[in-house]
């Protein structure tokens, strides 16, 4: 993706962590927010992965953070110990997600619990730690979490990954009232089909006429990964002071029909 | 615990510094006591102490030496 507007978000000296940074929309994002003069921590769990990304980002001094989301006893003594390292950080885009497409008669507990683990409890505990007194920069900061378009329109074989984005978009709102007197804004994106690895996977298990349908039921087509990374620099810049608690919507007008 | 444990249970409660927090701080003089700072001292003295604060301790508490006080009436500080 060209960049041809650099100028007017700047996230110059800002630390921003992003999550899932090593494939599709979180390697977006993080290659646009340092388009932006943003100092990226790419965090995922595969360090060769995130090295690829690190490669595309524009200026240096970026940092990698290899790690599990679903190890949330060690998230905030990592995250504590990043700051000693680099400085306040400024805001955090936790873009990692899993899916599951399952029927509800061959859910269970444990897939739900999989999906919450990464989905919801990581995005709050990495919020728990990045918004912490000692680690944030004290004029504020931004947060953002990738929902999706199915926490906000019905689809079959997937409420376990539904319920987790829809928890997201409520945790948003009740944040946001919470950490303004912070002035941290925290905002979420709800995308809907994204040309991603993930999906394509996702692809394999369904019919040729059952993607054909996906695709069309998005007026605007499918989107790229670059279409939600734009929409995360837009929440994220420090310039939108006063922009929280919403989700906007990035779906190619699927949730308008 | 002694006092020193508490101080640094109570700096962690405010997200405050350690060395920011003494026996002689005030409220107006530790930014995360806010009102929402206040429900996570109550939370806080709830779960690790079994503390319930009455509608008058929460009015009355001003002060590090304030919940100093309420720990040690309830036996929670072993020394001094």
């Amino acid at each position: 993706m060209k960049n041809t507007n650099a100028s007017c978000f700047d996230f110059a000296g800002k630390w921003v962590m992003v999550t899932g940074a090593s494939s599709g929309i979180g390697s977006a994002i993080a290659i646009e927010l340092s388009r932006h003069g943003a100092r990226l921590i790419l965090s995922g769990r595969d360090e060769e992965r995130l090295a690829r990304t690190l490669r595309q980002l524009e200026h240096t001094g970026h940092q990698i953070l290899a790690i599990d989301l679903r190890d949330h006893g060690g998230l905030f003594a990592t995250i504590s110990s990043l700051r000693e390292r680099v400085g306040p950080l400024y805001g955090i885009c936790h873009s990692a997600g899993v899916v599951e497409t399952r029927p509800l008669s061959a859910n269970s507990v444990n897939i739900l619990q999989g999906i919450l683990d990464v989905n919801l409890i990581a995005a709050f505990e990495l919020t728990r730690a990045v918004c912490h007194r000692s680690v944030m920069d004290g004029g504020g900061g931004s947060v953002v979490f990738i929902s999706s378009v199915y926490a906000h329109v019905g689809m079959p074989a997937q409420s376990a990954y539904s319920a987790s984005k829809g928890a997201i978009c409520a945790v948003v709102r009740a944040l946001a009232v919470e950490l303004a007197r912070r002035r941290i804004r925290v905002n979420s994106i709800s995308p809907g089909l994204v040309e991603t690895d993930m999906a394509k996977k996702s692809f394999e298990l369904l019919s040729r006429e059952q993607i054909e349908q996906l695709r069309n039921a998005h007026p605007l087509g499918v989107g790229t990964p670059e279409d939600v990374a734009r929409a995360a620099v837009f929440l994220l810049a420090p310039e939108n002071r006063w922009i929280t608690g919403i989700d906007l919507r990035v779906d190619g007008g699927l949730s308008a029909q | 615990m002694t006092t020193q444990e508490i101080l640094s249970w109570i700096a962690d409660v405010f997200e405050a510094p350690r060395e920011k927090i003494h026996v002689n701080s005030l409220r107006r003089e530790i930014p995360g006591w806010d009102s929402l700072g206040m429900l996570s001292l109550m939370a806080g003295l709830d779960e690790r102490f079994q503390i319930c604060l009455t509608d008058k301790d929460i009015g009355t508490l001003q002060s590090v030496s304030d919940i100093l006080g309420i720990l040690r009436h309830n036996s929670v500080i072993s020394e001094d």
